[in-house]
């Protein structure tokens, strides 16, 4: 008998623990005559950043430094104009003081011999570094050196890098990368047949090379070395710790790149690329060797500055979540080699993150913004370091193409969108005469890729590669646009990127479109569900009881 | 046309240049300082000279670690001068940088050698008179997470660093594989028969102490 009383017991107390587990209140809960109300978002200033906080407005002006003229910038963040002076007169030829407000190691751009007497250097020996930007580390769970393409944002990424001296991070307490140490990798000029050293100084714990793509360049030195930087064919991976030079004397000018190639499904487009221009060869020619930042040239070549008024670097990339997990989450090259070699398939991914000149909005609003004035003509040069095309849309304009890859068009194109193949230069003039057709007119207008997921971040609109194109008025003294759209405090928020914040949080009608308060479980299902889960517990003490029992 | 201006240069830059440091194409010497005390210190206790060799090479013995320095750890009197002498075995940069110094005779604390490729470079510092450990490491992106990294004990120290390539275990180590060996398999085994030991064992246990009561 005792055991027909026990199993009596026991499907008794699993029918209530199942009425219990069936009556209980769901994740959701049906809303009664009325929906709860709307949550407001209220930004907290911890996570919060401003638009604009800048260290050195002065950096704004137009300035010669070391009789280097230096174009003014008054974007937000406006290129180190120190950095600038350095690169367009070399680190050896610069005085100390100058070169200490750069980080530039003294031999990053050595310039050298005015072979043909023509007022500027002829031979020019430029060093370039591999950094690593949101790496891990064994030392904890953190990311170093820090780079942040948009608030909340720290994918990892792979750069070229002018040879630095000093700290990788900005101090000893601040683990952020130094300025100097930033995507995209820095646009090099060089002048038209110039003896062009380029050295590459594999400080990273991976192989890379340098393959001048689209650059006049013999593919093997007089000693045999070679000089194409392609693993495939004409040399093998350059190893950590070690270095090499490539020499070129570029015939003709024109926009190209360069670029690693080794595995470069992996390398290039995790952000080994950057913008390498041949300038036309003209007397007393400094160039800007680098071109480090977003994008403004602030000491164009002489040819350039007979024909624009201004000229704009623009590099477009992207990254992928899959392709970079490695360098976040080991240490050792040999995993990382494994994760990335083997374990990641391109084909079978799709890209996450979209930037123009290193970031994504709404950093590109603080230092990749193109400042026009009315009745210019303004050069950009465009390249399309995304895996798919490029679609260039100006909002307001119509910008004429002149040349591709380095090769001037027979028939310029004046369009408002603009294609680019993977890896393709395009040099684009922006016209700002109010005619209709080249311009509508001053206002600020937009600037993106119009493939559609490139103005997200990882999915969360509008973020990517949107940029602007800013009249002169319609810009703050203090660097900002003067925007009538959205309030955009919410896109400045850690949360933002991260899906924490519904939209259009700022808007008037908030309580429209902001998320929904939650609802009190169901009542009737609070009572019925804590019943039979007593009843459950009440029948399991009588059953222990009953059993302690001597029959 | 270059050669007077690299003269000037050369001619000007001690003036130039901040008390301590010392800048050329081949290195850089940040806040030496090789005689000023510092505070708690009489005077200076001793003279101590390292060679420290950086490169690929010193990384070997250690699987997964890319960059090192011949030595890991030193160990100095209080008050000691300590001059290093830095020899950089690649052909990239390296730096011998030491963290956590007194802020006010080593700006943020700190005291650097870097050498801009194969080549070497000597400076000095004085430690202070108390127990701490004090970071090496190389500041080149991802150098010390990849194995340059060390410590420099005075009086003998006030712990270990973590990741120090073949002394110290990383504070986030990398998971591997797992495969199964023989002994493993073995320690498996033997445990088994322990566990099922220990159930005899505490039966008589318990036996033992409650059959015992008269
Ligand atoms: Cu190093």
């Amino acid at each position: 008998m005792k055991w027909l009383r026990l199993s009596a017991y026991l499907a008794g107390i699993g029918c209530s623990l199942l009425a219990a587990w069936w009556l209980f209140p769901g994740k959701t809960t049906e809303a009664g005559v009325t929906a709860p109300p709307s949550q407001k978002w209220i930004p907290s200033l911890s996570e919060t950043e401003e638009f604009c906080r800048f260290d050195h407005p002065e950096w704004r002006r137009a300035q010669t430094i070391e009789g280097v003229e230096i174009a003014a910038d008054p974007e937000c963040r406006p290129d180190n104009p120190y950095l600038i002076a350095a690169v367009v007169k070399g680190t050896n030829r610069v005085t100390m003081p100058t070169l200490m407000k750069t980080r530039l190691a003294m031999d990053a751009v050595v310039k050298e011999n005015d072979r043909d007497g023509d007022g500027d250097p002829d031979v020019i020996h430029i060093r370039l570094e591999v950094g690593e930007l949101n790496g891990s580390t064994p030392d904890g769970d953190f990311l170093i050196p820090g780079y942040r393409i948009a608030p909340g944002l720290t994918p990892g990424l792979w750069v070229f890098v002018p040879k630095m001296r000093g700290m990788a991070t900005v101090d000893a307490v601040n683990l952020d990368a130094a300025p100097l140490l930033r995507a995209p990798s820095p646009p090099i000029r060089v002048e038209q047949g110039d003896t062009v050293y380029l050295t590459l100084e594999n400080t990273h714990y991976l192989p890379h090379t340098i393959h001048l793509h689209g650059v006049d360049h013999p593919y093997r030195q007089a000693d045999g070395q070679g000089n194409d930087g392609v693993p495939i064919t004409s040399e093998k991976p350059l190893l950590p710790g070690e270095r090499r030079t490539y020499i070129i004397r570029p015939r003709r000018a024109g926009t190209m790149l360069y670029h690693c190639h080794v595995q470069t499904d992996k390398h290039m487009l995790m952000g080994l690329q950057g913008l390498f221009i041949v300038e036309e060869n003209r007397p007393d020619n400094w160039l800007q060797t680098f071109n480090v930042g977003g994008g403004k040239v602030r000491h164009p070549s002489r040819a350039v500055r007979e024909k624009y008024a201004q000229e704009y670097d623009l590099h477009y990339q992207s990254l992928d979540k899959e392709r970079y997990r490695p360098i976040q989450e080991y240490n050792d090259p040999r995993l990382v080699a494994k994760g990335m070699n083997r374990d990641y398939d391109i084909t079978d991914n799709e890209e996450d993150f979209f930037l123009l000149n290193g970031r994504a909005f709404p950093y590109t609003l603080r230092d990749s913004l193109i400042v026009v004035e009315p009745e210019q003509k303004i050069l950009l040069r465009v390249v399309n370091g995304h895996p798919h095309t490029l679609a260039l849309h100006l909002h307001g304009h119509k910008a004429t193409a002149i040349a591709a890859d380095g090769v001037p068009l027979a028939q310029p194109v004046t369009r408002d969108v603009h294609a680019l193949a993977p890896a393709q230069r395009l040099d684009l003039v922006l016209d700002t005469h109010d005619d209709g057709l080249h311009s509508f007119g001053q206002g600020i207008w937009l600037m993106h890729d119009h493939a559609e997921k490139s103005v997200t971040s990882d999915g969360v609109g509008p973020g990517g590669d949107i940029g602007l194109v800013v009249y002169r008025q319609y810009l703050g003294d203090d660097g900002i646009p003067k925007l009538q759209g959205m309030d955009l405090t919410p896109f400045f928020n850690l949360g933002m990127f991260q899906r924490q914040i519904p939209l259009w949080a700022r808007s008037d009608a908030w309580e429209i479109f902001s998320d929904t308060g939650p609802l009190p479980p169901d009542t009737l299902r609070v009572i019925l569900s804590g019943i039979s889960l007593g009843l459950a517990l009440g029948l399991t003490w009588a059953c222990w009881r009953r059993w302690r029992q001597p029959s | 046309m270059i050669r007077p201006v690299l003269l000037i240069l050369f001619l000007w830059l001690p003036v130039a240049a901040f008390p301590g440091h010392r800048m050329d194409m081949d290195s850089m010497v940040m806040n030496e300082n090789p005689t000023r005390l510092p505070q708690g210190c009489a005077g200076i206790a001793g003279d101590r000279t390292i060679t420290v060799r950086a490169g690929r090479k010193y990384a070997k013995p250690f699987p997964g670690v890319v960059f090192a320095y011949d030595q890991r750890s030193w160990e100095v009197p209080p008050c000691t001068r300590l001059t290093v002498r830095f020899i950089n075995e690649d052909h990239i940069r390296h730096q011998f940088m030491v963290h956590g110094l007194p802020p006010d005779l080593y700006p943020m604390g700190m005291f650097t050698i870097e050498v801009s490729g194969p080549g070497e470079e000597t400076a000095s510092f004085i430690l202070p008179p108390y127990k701490k450990t004090y970071l090496v490491h190389c500041d080149i992106a991802q150098h010390t997470e990849h194995g340059m990294k060390a410590q420099l004990k005075v009086a003998g120290g006030d712990g270990d660093l973590a990741s120090l390539p073949g002394l110290t275990k990383p504070v986030r180590p990398d998971r591997y594989p797992t495969r199964w060996t023989g002994r493993s398999l073995l320690l498996l085994a033997l445990a088994l028969v322990t566990g099922a030991a220990l159930v005899w064992l505490g039966r008589w246990l318990i036996r033992a102490m409650t059959e015992d009561q008269p």
